[in-house]
């Protein structure tokens, strides 16, 4: 910090090199140096609410059957429904709830995996709040960043987000049994996700079915 | 979206930095925003004047620099700005793609900072 005081005997000024998102990606790092020492694999799970980002933690859990060896941070605002929904896959859960933020950040992740036991977890599942806006600009440390979007949400939901969308490794589509009630063109979401993002995979899935969840598996780079 | 918690650190950083020097008053603080920051920046500082009130720092000024973005594209080669204007305050479409092929294969270079750089008090 510089101080510079010839301004006269009263004004001052303090000149700062505050980059305040600086901070959170400096914590990010941090994050994920600690998973790199641990050896787990730590995957944010992003998009928008009522998306399915539970329910496609919940099948993905189901598919991989590592019990205690698998991991979920569940954020939420408020309430843990989430996380509960979780426990009964048999995974470790801790709930973070943000209160007011729209976001998760790297310091709430850090204080969680503080709590958290993770001695023996292979991966980690990061569940963000449900927003496709603020998760992008708030990296958590994760290997691996997936978004998922659902037919039901209409078909620009791509187009309208490209940051978010270019940010992820895995793109999903979920709730393809409602692409024909919800007259939803497909063939033009996907063509927006790889304009958007030719380097993500897109997985179509229906997570309650368990259709797609085995792609994302192996998109992600866990055995199943 | 996230104006209110970003606006809520910057003022505590003010806050603190002012105390560390024995600021009575602040008179204004200098705030670096790069345009394709996901801030709009008339949120901002509502909520940093909304946020100062009460406090030794009620009624500052505050000031903000946008900072260019400049990108490099990977399509074409592309390198500079991204055409956008500013003029239009409610101009929220921010185009992630690059201003020449439209490719959306761009590394963002700068632009994207949210920068406290300078507070002037009176001691």
């Amino acid at each position: 910090m510089k101080i510079i005081r010839p301004k006269g005997p009263e004004i001052f000024d303090i000149e700062l090199e505050k980059d305040l998102l600086a901070k959170n990606k400096g914590l990010a790092k941090e994050n994920r140096r600690r998973f790199d020492r641990s050896n787990i694999l730590a995957v944010d799970i992003m998009g928008s609410i009522g998306s399915g980002k539970t329910s496609l933690i919940k099948a993905i859990l189901k598919k991989l059957g590592m019990g205690k060896k698998a991991a979920v941070i569940a954020g939420d605002l408020t309430t843990t429904i989430d996380a509960e929904r979780i426990e009964a896959e048999g995974a470790r859960v801790i709930q973070v709830n943000t209160g007011k933020e729209c976001h998760l950040d790297a310091h709430l992740i850090r204080r969680a995996i503080e709590r958290m036991k993770l001695d023996g977890v292979k991966v980690l599942f990061i569940e963000n709040v449900g927003n496709l806006i603020c998760p992008g600009e708030f990296p958590l440390g994760a290997h691996k960043r997936l978004v998922v979007t659902s037919v039901t949400e209409g078909p620009y939901t791509v187009i309208k987000h490209p940051y978010i969308f270019r940010e992820a490794d895995v793109i999903v589509l979920n709730k393809m049994d409602m692409a024909k009630p919800m007259k939803v063109n497909i063939s033009k979401l996907e063509r927006d996700a790889r304009q958007v993002n030719p380097r993500a995979s897109f997985i179509k899935t229906n997570a309650l079915s368990g259709r797609g969840i085995p792609k994302i598996i192996e998109a992600l780079g866990l055995k199943s | 979206m996230h104006e209110f918690s970003i606006s809520d650190e910057i003022v505590r950083n003010v806050l603190d930095a002012v105390k560390e020097n024995n600021g009575k008053k602040v008179l204004s603080i200098q705030l670096e925003i790069g345009e394709l920051a996901l801030l709009n920046v008339e949120q901002v500082t509502f909520w940093i004047h909304e946020l100062f009130k009460g406090s030794v720092a009620e009624g500052a000024k505050v000031k903000v620099k946008t900072v260019k973005a400049r990108i490099q594209c990977e399509s074409c080669g592309y390198k500079g700005g991204i055409g956008l204007d500013r003029q239009d305050p409610f101009q929220h479409v921010i185009p992630y793609s690059c201003p020449k092929c439209h490719s959306f294969q761009i590394n963002i270079e700068k632009g994207r900072e949210c920068t406290l750089r300078k507070i002037q008090a009176v001691r």
